[in-house]
């Protein structure tokens, strides 16, 4: 157990490392939710390599930490929703690729991530007017998904199942 | 387990859907900015009768500063985190909104007819 929680935090300070890094890089298109997600590596790797329920834990904490270094009360909750639905939609692919076909599920998942922060900032903003930036950042997931998941790809097949 | 081959067919074609709908959607034609505010139509401003540029301030969960001139409308100032509104820089046609989802704020421009209630 105290093995679990120190690689865990481990991991998640890897992640919100990627994170700072990520929102250092400004972003090409000026369209909300458009990111390069390479903080979604660690999930990625934590789900192939560790399991469902430690990549989960990873990921929310993550996801509020670094919301609460660089965001503000709003964009936690499209930054939860995004989060949450392109995890699940990565639970949901985990068993259904195999270790070869890891960006397969980062692209689906990259996807996910724009349709659930569009969803929650309808919601939020009570519009559906941002609806019209779905099919956008579908494309746009599906390009930084490609490079997320060929990157994490790389980094499961170094360290294999040696952080278990 | 499906083949890689079916899964590249696969994203291919949702790709090729989702960027023909971008192409479609982003090059709609308007002339009519609708600002709102937390799901509230503050502003409508029809852009081909603005003459002369100016600015004014929206408050809500934030600031952000809005800019108008002859056929055009931007955000010129915002204190949310990533400032994306500013970025997106001068909307004239419509395709695309001005978001600012940190502080709840969408600049939409459509075809439609100002209607004198909501501003």
């Amino acid at each position: 157990m105290a093995k679990r929680i120190a690689r865990d935090g481990v991991l998640l300070a890897l992640a919100l490392i990627l994170y700072a890094v990520e929102a250092q890089i400004p972003s090409p298109v000026p369209v909300p939710g458009v990111k390069l997600g390479i903080s979604n590596i660690i999930t990625l790797a934590a789900m192939f390599c560790i399991g469902p329920a430690d990549a989960l834990c990873i990921l929310v904490c993550r996801i509020v930490m670094g919301q609460m270094f660089a965001g503000n009360a709003v964009s936690l909750i499209y930054a939860v929703s995004g989060g949450l639905l392109s995890y699940l939609v990565m639970y949901m692919l985990h068993k259904a690729v195999t270790h070869k076909q890891i960006w397969v599920c980062s692209v689906f998942s990259a996807a996910a991530h724009g349709v659930g922060q569009i969803l929650s900032a309808a919601m939020v903003m009570k519009t559906t007017a941002v609806f019209i930036y779905i099919p956008f950042l579908v494309c746009s997931g599906i390009i930084t998904g490609l490079f997320t998941g060929l990157c994490a790809g790389f980094v499961i097949a170094r360290i294999n199942n040696n952080i278990k | 387990m499906m083949k890689t081959k079916t899964w590249i067919a696969i994203i291919a074609v949702l790709f090729a859907v989702c960027a023909v709908m971008s192409v479609l959607i982003f090059t709609r034609k308007g002339h009519v900015a609708k600002v709102v505010l937390d799901g509230r139509v503050i502003r409508t401003i029809d852009l081909d009768a603005v003459t002369e540029e100016y600015s004014f301030e929206v408050r809500g969960e934030g600031t952000n500063v809005i800019r108008v001139r002859p056929g055009a409308i931007c955000v010129s100032d915002a204190d949310c985190p990533d400032r994306i509104c500013v970025a997106h820089g001068w909307e004239s046609s419509g395709g695309a909104p001005v978001v600012c989802a940190p502080n709840k704020l969408v600049i939409t421009i459509s075809d439609e007819d100002i209607d004198g209630v909501t501003f």
